[in-house]
């Protein structure tokens, strides 16, 4: 059985007497225990459909399945549903009157915890948070604040997480730290977790596989090895010792693409998934070219995910599909 | 509904009330301003006809505070959960909007006690004037009707904070104002201009400050079956208001503005 089920979902927002599609029929599926990425430009319908799974937004039509059950069916079902997830978000403040300590007690006891002040301890710990326990919200740095929020995606220990840009705000080494405690906490527990996120190498670490959305609608989806698949080019940057000018030369004659130039300076692009680079450079041994300096900027995430935004829509149509 | 949800959302308001010297603030400072101004004004008004309006200026005081601290503090619960973008969290966990509402009406209702309680003190210390001399059932009666009044008020508020959002939330300190001059809290039901007669004779509150000024002033006996009627009605406003509010909920889910917090 899918943990997640979302079958041609739709949902509008009336914007200024006009209605705007935010999710356009949009259809996929998440295993269970699978880190399941939704990735998109502003804009893109990410949001909003985490949104409708965690019951903040109602759909206009299509369907959503979680942990096999149909919530838009009756309120026991959202309630039945909403004890087995949790959502986190560092864009939304828990109550800012309140200390990081007695925010999680509160909603320890929404969730229905046991052991609350066992499990609070715990998280805070782990978030590192233990010394500003007592310490209100509103007096907490950015950073903190997102802290406390993943500690409260935690509390009920969730079967279903989703993870909404949990990441923003947090300094490099505790988003490092925070990025191995959810993959540590998802193979412990098997949880299935929905993750957005601006930054690319995250979702490239976390997901196991990513759906990538623009306007609404989802363009791919796919693991992050096989989307980097689709960057056709592999850029070289070299430093010539040697032989400049034969070098620039053969470079001519095999037609590649120079992107610049300098004084013992170039950089060109080759194919990624042919030999083109391995025959290249054989024939610039050959040829007596010395070499160095080289660095090789393979494709990553961030270049699909550029591509993939710039793209119009109408490119975007031809490759729509999972 | 769940008690455990419930008992949360009463700690967090509990935990607000003691984190925010504030909210401790309107409890108290407003119902010592009425109290001084409306003394001092009967003072007044008895130095010049010799009329004893003491007695009707406090008891309407002490018994409209059931009506501005419900109405008040449960728009200003809602508000709080919007100005701090918390009903994200709040609205995503298993909470139903039924027990957000119960715990809300509670609690306002438990603020509501203390500034009545302070009233009666502070009246019974600077005038002398003691509330108990009205009988304990008809107290008991009006403070259960004000009090549903009170609610009646907030709930809509909170419906069209739900539709509109936060840009309507001057209401939530107006509207109660706007009942007030209708309700007859401090001048009889006769001494109205025709025009608003009608408006004040279906107001719930009227028939309370009726019954209490008659009680006062000619010395009759509370008239049951008038609070009844008044009971009815508000029961009649309740069934509307909670019918709004669930629409209303319902179309805050529709456009998002739970999610938003805007």
């Amino acid at each position: 059985m899918d943990a997640i089920e979302v079958i041609n979902l739709v949902k509008s927002f009336k914007e200024k007497n006009r209605l705007i599609k935010a999710v356009d029929n949009i259809s996929f599926s998440v295993k269970k225990g699978e880190i399941f990425g939704l990735l998109g430009p502003n804009g893109a319908g990410k949001t909003t459909t985490l949104n409708i799974l965690n019951g903040l937004v109602s759909k206009d039509s299509g369907e959503i399945r979680i942990l096999g059950v149909d919530p838009e069916q009756n309120e026991q079902n959202w309630e039945y549903i909403k004890n087995k997830i949790n959502v986190s978000t560092a864009y939304y403040s828990l109550s800012e009157q309140l200390t990081i300590k007695q925010n999680l007690k509160v909603y320890a006891m929404l969730y229905n915890v046991k052991n609350v002040q066992e499990k609070i301890d715990k998280l805070l710990k782990m978030f590192e948070l233990k010394e500003l326990e007592n310490r209100k919200v509103v007096q907490l740095s950015s950073g903190e604040k997102t802290r406390v929020a993943l500690c409260k995606g935690f509390l009920n220990e969730p079967e279903v997480l989703f993870l909404d840009e949990c990441t923003v705000g947090l300094d490099p080494d505790i988003a490092e730290k925070t990025r191995k405690i959810i993959k540590e906490y998802q193979q412990k527990n098997g949880t299935t977790i929905i993750f957005t996120s601006h930054y690319m190498y995250e979702v490239e670490e976390l997901c196991d596989r990513i759906a990538f959305m623009k306007n609404g609608k989802i363009i791919k989806i796919d693991t992050a090895k096989n989307f980097k698949k689709l960057i056709k080019k592999t850029s070289i940057e070299l430093t010539i010792k040697e032989n400049y000018p034969a070098f620039l030369k053969i470079l001519k004659e095999k037609k590649i693409d120079i992107l610049s130039t300098g004084t013992n300076t170039i950089i060109f692009e080759v194919s990624s998934s042919t030999d083109q680079l391995y025959k290249l450079m054989n024939i610039i041994f050959k040829a007596g070219v010395k070499i160095s300096d080289m660095h090789m900027n393979k494709p990553t995430l961030e270049d699909i995910f550029i591509q993939f935004a710039r793209r119009k829509q109408k490119k975007s149509k031809m490759s729509e599909g999972k | 509904m769940k008690w455990h949800r419930i008992k949360a959302l009463l700690l967090k308001y509990f935990y607000i009330s003691i984190n925010s010297v504030d909210r401790w603030f309107d409890i108290f400072y407003w119902p010592i301003i009425d109290i001084f101004v409306w003394g001092f004004a009967s003072f007044y008004i008895k130095e010049l006809s010799n009329f004893n309006l003491l007695s009707v200026l406090m008891g309407g005081i002490i018994l409209w505070v059931f009506v501005w601290k419900s109405s008040q503090d449960i728009a200003t619960f809602v508000l709080e959960d919007f100005w701090a973008r918390n009903l994200y969290n709040l609205f995503s966990s298993p909470m139903r909007i039924s027990e957000h509402v119960a715990s809300i009406i509670i609690f306002a209702f438990l603020r509501g006690l203390i500034s009545f309680s302070f009233l009666i003190l502070l009246a019974y210390l600077l005038y002398s004037f003691n509330i108990f001399t009205l009988p304990i059932l008809f107290i008991a009666v009006a403070i259960f009707i004000l009090s549903l009044i009170g609610w009646v008020i907030g709930l809509f508020i909170v419906s069209l904070i739900l539709r509109f959002g936060q840009r309507i939330q001057i209401l939530a300190w107006s509207i109660v104002w706007i009942v007030q001059p209708f309700s007859c809290v401090f001048y009889p039901l006769s001494s109205i201009p025709a025009w608003a007669k009608p408006i004040a004779s279906i107001l719930p509150t009227t028939y309370v400050f009726e019954n209490m000024r008659a009680f006062f002033l000619e010395g009759r006996a509370i008239n049951y079956g008038e609070l009844l009627y008044a009971f009815m009605i508000t029961l009649l406003l309740l069934v509307i208001v909670a019918i709004f509010l669930t629409r209303s909920y319902a179309k805050a889910k529709q456009s998002g503005i739970l999610a938003k917090g805007d």
